[in-house]
């Protein structure tokens, strides 16, 4: 379906785009991290320790003078019914096994964004994939019969578009509930692939042998989502079904079906990526939005992280900015691809005009 | 200049030569072009899409956009004031009463257009500001040079009655308007002058509630604001239909007349040429490859292409039994592709083996009013002599 | 080249397509958000009551200008649009009733070569496949056949078997208008509607297209109607000739009839407004019509041409013209074609040039697409 001058097309906006290379970096980064997370996280992103909690990313090491209680044979001492103090040097120590730092519950950060990379692109593959599906659906029915059935599709597409996204998504999780949450089984894992590799390398084992599929969220971000491509596609399907060539297909008795799926989609296919790509990191942040709020079952994600640093925001900062740089990065990622496609793909066919 | 032209010439066009840089190479848009326009006459550009017809237009009023570029050549304007001025400063760009625009700073260029020249497109939906009314953008053309007159060969005056901050002063402040009241009425006379009915009422209406012809019409008006010397018309006629075209042709004929002023009609339609023209350049990719008087180019064509165009066209008034085109398709003009033969030597059925060397322009049978880029010209064709299909091979023809 | 499509041979009487009555109208303001606000649809009569009839073998002209509904005529009579009224028949059977077989039958038979050679042909598929994509969808050859077919088809319309595997951009205009032609002619056609198939094309590479459809309907005993606004290309390629103005056909009859023997004062006009490609051309003023064409919203009553004839009566504006037959095939709507019609009587309207000078008749503001 992509001919060869497409991928030139490619090739050619690549070549003079420099942030196109970032913003694919950037994505292939996250997407292998995410896939291989078992091999690449230095810690188990569960287990709690809460000796180290709370340490400092590196770099971030520093000195404050506290008052801490005086013990002896580890009992407070007393003087005059009150505790007995003494200003003591304390040191937030950062270490090379928590590069990034800990959490609350001493987990380290790294391997917990690792995780949630997981978490968050699932989400926003299948979000994304969901809301393509339905939306090129109704939107190429919509733009190609137009009149009352576009007025149906199109109107109630309307209506979703009048709630607030979060509002709605919220509503929705309260209709499905978990009745779609998943685990799948980690295949590195189960395969006893990653824990050879980590002893191997001397590296903690014992990571999580599955990764929750948060069903529900992509659902309900598919469902909040879907009226973009909807909107999209119809406007194409509109103007490519005056085309002369769908006119052309119709004269040779083709039917409305295979007309749409021949003639119809592949030509909108350009803008609905472009969109797609866009929609992605939209969904990304919906997702952790979602989990922030506390409506994802999934326990470890960018947004439910942010969530569990934020009563320690004045004293370990690291803990809700780590998430919250990782999800930055991607959104930014994702959108110069997208850029980078639509300006590629955009002019449609090369080699035309001249002069 | 090397040759002398004739007393009447206006503009002297002189190997004008354009190149458009794209990405897929570099574009010979217009090889060596020359023409002369003289006073008061129609002088007919006539080629196929492609042929470079509209860029020679846009190249002799300095009107080439990235990613084209001017790369040589001279435009010689008659003009006295223009040549006194600049006889001290830049000799080598005065002869006579003419001077090469070509070697005067943008700015006096730029301040030609109007007074010296104006242009109208073929498409005259795409040439108005749909939010503006028809009466206000002539009223605008108008001011524009009103402004320049008060203060010649400046435009600076322009700039600065026309800044921002006038503009969004007359946006705020009610009752002003961003063109006098002067500048209207003379919009209106424009607007009557190219019969548009009703101009009182139609000068305050939007491009959208015009019909193509009547638009087309309201942009020979503001083409006409500043009185030019020479008006390019850009296939003005090619989006109309039949009926309106003869409308519009008739005005323009009426036009010319009236105002005593030189037009180049650019166009592929042989036909318009017929009815309009006195003289006659044909255009194949990107050069002049035959001019001469509307007689000699119609009736005595010279060039193998001009003998095709006009044997491929179907005669309204006697349908022949078979009509006879010219093979091939037009060429694309990429550097990279041109031969360094007679570019139409591929489609030629009278390719003789002295069409491997480009050839020159040439007087037709020695007369120098009647030009051909073609060995014909005062050479019979031989076919002892004729050029071996084999030559061509590798190219994808039909 | 002939392929074993199956048609069954039927009987019919009268011409291979006959257009009875044919009806387009669009409706404007006809959104739902239009009706709750109780807005009235407006009517856009594109095609308004057109007949004509198309014999086998022949070349029927239908010319105008634009927005006198000849490319809405002749994609509804083809069913690619919904008719509004009136009827058309081809080999007999009402094309608008077909169901099942008889419809896959007409849509074999009936083929259409559109204007525009940039967007007839689907860039996403490569010109083998545009041209054998009807015997993709009727299941008539596949694979290695079918190849096979789109290279004999190609090499017939003046391509290369080469180019099968070329995408549409690639091709100059005029190579892709012969692979439109190759595509219309896939199926083994009866009858084919040309839809200004050259007016995109240069003079060089449209007189090529031309001289290819005239091999193309002899030796594959084509029926065509062709549809243009080029009277040059109209009167080189038709055997009869339907004029059409603002949704009517106004004047039918031979080629030669129509030409040289005008009866509608439209025709007239048209045929005056044409500049020839001769010397004597040289400063005729061809501008005999005032005005604009009216708009199809609110087409003007009586006679639709006559806000802009120069023989226009009080009479026109209040009757339709009918056809009159003025020769042998050859018919005008006009009154001035019946020497006892009361328009003789009757005054003759303010613009009309026949009362002396000619004041300019406001120019219709509408300006409608075909």
């Amino acid at each position: 379906m992509i001919a060869p001058r497409t991928i030139r097309s490619l090739k050619r906006g690549l070549s003079r785009n420099a942030l196109a290379k970032v913003g694919i970096a950037i994505v292939v980064v996250v997407l292998f991290v995410a896939i291989f997370a078992p091999f690449v996280a230095p810690d188990r992103p569960g287990t709690q320790n809460l000796n180290e909690s709370r340490q400092p990313p590196i770099g971030f090491e520093k000195a404050t003078t506290q008052e801490v209680p005086v013990k002896e044979n580890g009992s407070v001492v007393f003087e005059d019914g009150q505790i007995v103090t003494e200003n003591r040097t304390v040191y937030e120590n950062s270490s090379w096994d928590h590069p990034l730092g800990t959490d609350g519950n001493g987990r380290d950060i790294l391997s917990r964004l690792i995780y949630g990379a997981r978490v968050s692109l699932l989400v926003g593959f299948f979000g994304t994939g969901l809301a393509m599906l339905v939306g090129v659906t109704v939107g190429l029915t919509a733009g190609y019969y137009r009149g009352k059935v576009d007025d149906v599709l199109m109107r109630s597409a309307d209506v979703m578009l009048a709630f607030p996204s979060i509002v709605l998504a919220i509503a929705l999780i309260g209709v499905l509930q978990d009745a779609l949450e998943q685990s799948i089984p980690d295949p590195f894992v189960q395969t006893g692939v990653a824990p050879a590799f980590r002893s191997a390398l001397g590296l903690p084992t014992g990571m999580p042998e599955s990764t929750t599929l948060p069903g529900t969220i992509i659902v309900v971000v598919a469902l909040v989502n879907w009226v973009w491509f909807a909107r999209v596609a119809r406007g194409e399907a509109l103007s490519l079904r005056e085309e002369s060539y769908v006119k052309a297909a119709r004269a040779l008795g083709a039917n409305d079906a295979s007309i749409m799926f021949r003639h119809v989609l592949p030509n909108a296919i350009t803008p609905i990526l472009v969109l797609g790509t866009i929609q992605i990191a939209a969904i990304i942040l919906l997702e952790s939005a979602l989990s922030f709020l506390g409506f994802s079952s999934a326990n470890i994600s960018w947004g439910f992280d942010i969530a569990l640093g934020r009563q320690y925001q004045s004293t370990a900062w690291w803990i809700s900015a780590m998430p919250g740089l990782a999800i930055v990065i991607t959104v930014i990622g994702l959108n110069l691809v997208g850029d980078w496609l639509r300006d590629a793909l955009d002019p449609g066919i090369e080699g035309e005009g001249g002069v | 200049m090397s040759h002398a032209g004739h007393r009447d010439d206006l503009l002297r066009v002189e190997d004008l030569t354009t190149r458009f840089y794209t990405e897929e190479g570099q574009v010979n848009a217009v090889e060596s072009v020359s023409f002369d326009v003289r006073d008061n006459e129609i002088l007919g550009i006539v080629g196929e899409s492609g042929s470079g017809k509209s860029v020679t237009a846009l190249s002799a009023i300095d009107l080439v956009d990235s990613p084209g570029k001017i790369t040589g050549g001279e435009v010689w304007l008659r003009d006295a004031e223009l040549a006194g001025e600049f006889r001290g400063d830049k000799p080598e760009a005065v002869d006579g009463d003419f001077v090469d625009l070509r070697q005067l700073p943008t700015g006096v260029r730029r301040a030609l257009r109007g007074p010296k020249f104006s242009m109208i497109f073929q498409d005259p939906m795409s040439s108005f500001n749909p939010s503006l009314t028809v009466g206000e953008q002539i009223a605008e053309a108008v001011e524009v040079q009103r402004r320049a007159s008060a203060n010649p060969r400046s435009t600076r005056s322009r700039t600065q009655g026309y800044g921002l901050g006038k503009l969004l002063v007359d946006s705020v402040v009610p009752g002003r308007k961003y063109t006098s009241d002067e500048s209207h009425e003379r919009a209106i006379e424009l607007l009557d002058q190219v019969g548009i009915p009703d101009p009182v009422e139609r000068a305050d209406e939007y491009p959208h509630q015009f019909s193509g012809g009547m638009l087309q019409r309201a942009m020979v008006a503001q083409a006409l604001a500043g009185e030019p010397d020479v008006l390019f018309a850009d296939e003005p006629t090619t989006a109309l239909d039949v009926t309106i075209q003869a409308q519009i042709l008739d005005l323009l004929r009426d036009i010319q007349q009236e105002q005593g002023m030189s037009v180049v009609l650019i166009t592929h339609d042989l036909g318009v040429i017929a009815r309009m023209c006195d003289r006659v350049g044909v255009m194949y990719a990107g050069e002049v490859v035959e001019r001469g008087s509307l007689e000699a180019v119609f009736d005595d064509p010279t060039h193998p292409y001009t003998q095709g165009l006009l044997g491929s066209i179907p005669d309204v008034d006697d349908p022949a039994p078979r009509l006879e085109p010219i093979e091939g398709n037009v060429p694309n003009l990429l550097d990279s592709e041109m031969p360094d033969r007679c570019y139409f030597a591929d489609r030629c059925p009278k390719a003789m083996e002295a069409c491997l060397e480009h050839p020159e322009e040439r007087a037709v049978e020695g007369d120098r009013r009647h030009t051909a880029r073609c060995v014909l010209a005062d050479d019979e064709y031989d076919p002892e002599r004729a050029l071996d299909e084999s030559q061509f091979e590798g190219g994808d023809g039909e | 080249m002939s392929f074993d499509v199956e048609t069954d041979e039927v009987e019919y009487e009268g011409s291979l397509v006959e257009v009875e009555d044919l009806e387009k109208y669009y409706y404007e303001n006809d959104t739902l958000f239009d009706r709750v606000l109780g807005r009235e649809p407006t009517a856009v009569r594109a095609v308004d009551g057109v007949s004509f009839e198309v014999q086998e073998g022949e070349t029927l002209g239908l010319v105008g200008e634009s927005g006198c509904g000849k490319s809405t005529t002749s994609e509804t009579l083809l069913g690619l649009r919904e008719a509004t009224g009136g009827s058309v028949r081809f080999k007999g059977r009402d094309v608008f009733r077909m169901t099942g077989s008889e419809r896959t039958e007409f849509r074999q038979d009936a083929q259409i070569v559109f204007q525009d050679p940039f967007s007839s042909l689907d860039p996403r598929m490569t010109v083998g496949e545009i041209v054998t994509e009807g015997l993709r969808i009727h299941g008539l050859a596949g694979g290695e056949e079918r190849t096979e077919r789109a290279k004999d088809l190609l090499e017939r319309v003046g391509l290369s078997a080469r180019h099968a595997d070329r995408y549409p951009h690639e091709f100059s205009g005029g190579q892709r208008q012969r692979i439109g032609i190759a595509r219309a002619l896939a199926l083994d056609p009866e009858f084919v509607v040309l839809d200004e198939p050259v007016s995109a094309l240069d003079v060089s590479v449209q007189a090529q297209v031309l001289n290819l459809l005239e091999d193309l309907q002899e030796e594959f005993g084509l029926t065509y109607l062709f549809v243009a606004h080029d009277l040059s290309v109209v009167r080189h390629i038709s055997d009869r000739v339907a004029v059409m103005y603002l949704g009517k056909v106004v004047e039918t009859g031979p080629v030669d009839e129509i030409f040289e023997n005008p009866q509608h004062p439209y025709t007239q006009a048209l045929l005056d407004s044409v500049p020839r490609a001769s010397v004597e051309e040289y400063g005729r003023r061809g501008g005999t019509l005032e005005g604009d064409v009216p708009s199809p919203r609110n087409p003007p009553p009586g006679c639709r041409f006559h806000t802009r004839c120069p023989h226009a009566r009080d009479a026109c504006t209040k009757e339709l013209p009918p056809d009159y037959d003025t020769g042998e095939r050859h018919e005008a709507a006009c009154f001035r074609v019946d020497a006892d019609h009361e328009y003789w009587e009757s005054e003759p309207l303010p613009h009309a040039s026949e009362t002396g000078e000619g004041t300019s008749v406001g120019g219709g503001i509408a300006d409608s697409s075909d």
